[in-house]
């Protein structure tokens, strides 16, 4: 099993929710609500799989979250 | 986790076993923005994690998707994605110093690509309006200045060339 901590100062909650959504077909997925993280534990067939599946994921709530981000400010 | 020999320790170190290098940085020196766009470009090839390592510095763990990842691998990534985020904390800059700029010259172009305005739209503009505040009447219209004076009761001159005096025909 792998735990990928997301920081909320970083990883937006709405982003994180739309990647477990896309990536919850290839493994197991169990979402935590911490004080300063989203922590997501994964569970697949084999670790290596857990292991991608993790690292998509991460990608994948990264790529929302900067989506999420508003325009730059002056 | 081994540091890298062409990167300071306490910026970067990579574990070779797992396949993953960190990079610390300074939030005040690289913003949120800017390690967003340098990861955005990043996760084609690598998987990356961006974590709050202490109240002033951002975290950045990156995975070369690439199984079998050496210390040099790792460094030459690493080194790719500090240069990346060098160039994007220099974009963000320049955007944030030059947005007043860029939106004053876009809404000029926007406003000329509407083409002229039309007669009607001049008939209905209002040319009434002060260009700016001349408290002191240094600014004069050439009309003013220099155009026939009225005077009352007067009747117009006898050569007078006026379209709207009704001269002789």
């Amino acid at each position: 099993m792998i735990e990928l901590r997301l920081h909320k100062d970083v990883y937006d909650g709405a982003a994180v929710d739309a990647a477990m959504k896309q990536f919850g077909r290839y493994a197991r997925l169990t979402a935590r609500d911490e004080a300063s993280h989203w922590v997501v534990q994964i569970e697949a067939t084999t670790p290596a799989r857990a292991r991608t599946v993790a690292g998509e994921l991460g990608n994948a709530a990264l790529g929302g979250s900067t989506k999420a981000r508003p325009a730059v400010q002056p | 986790m081994a540091s890298l020999p062409s990167i300071p320790g306490e910026l970067a170190s990579a574990d070779v076993a797992s396949g993953v290098v960190r990079l610390t940085v300074r939030e005040e020196l690289y913003p949120l923005d800017a390690v967003f766009a340098a990861a955005f470009t990043f996760i084609k090839d690598c998987w990356v994690v961006v974590d709050r390592a202490d109240a002033a510095h951002w975290a950045i763990a990156l995975t070369p998707k690439a199984a079998g990842a050496s210390a040099e691998l790792l460094e030459q990534w690493v080194g790719g994605f500090a240069n990346e985020l060098l160039a994007c904390a220099y974009r963000h800059r320049l955007a944030k110093d030059h947005r007043a700029t860029v939106e004053a010259v876009t809404a000029a172009a926007l406003a000329g690509a509407l083409g002229p305005p039309s007669l009607d739209e001049l008939e209905d503009f209002d040319f009434s309006n002060e260009a700016f505040e001349d408290p002191l009447g240094i600014a004069m219209s050439w009309e003013d200045k220099y155009g026939k004076k009225a005077k009352a009761g007067d009747a117009a001159p006898a050569g007078s060339t006026d379209d709207d005096d009704g001269g002789a025909p």
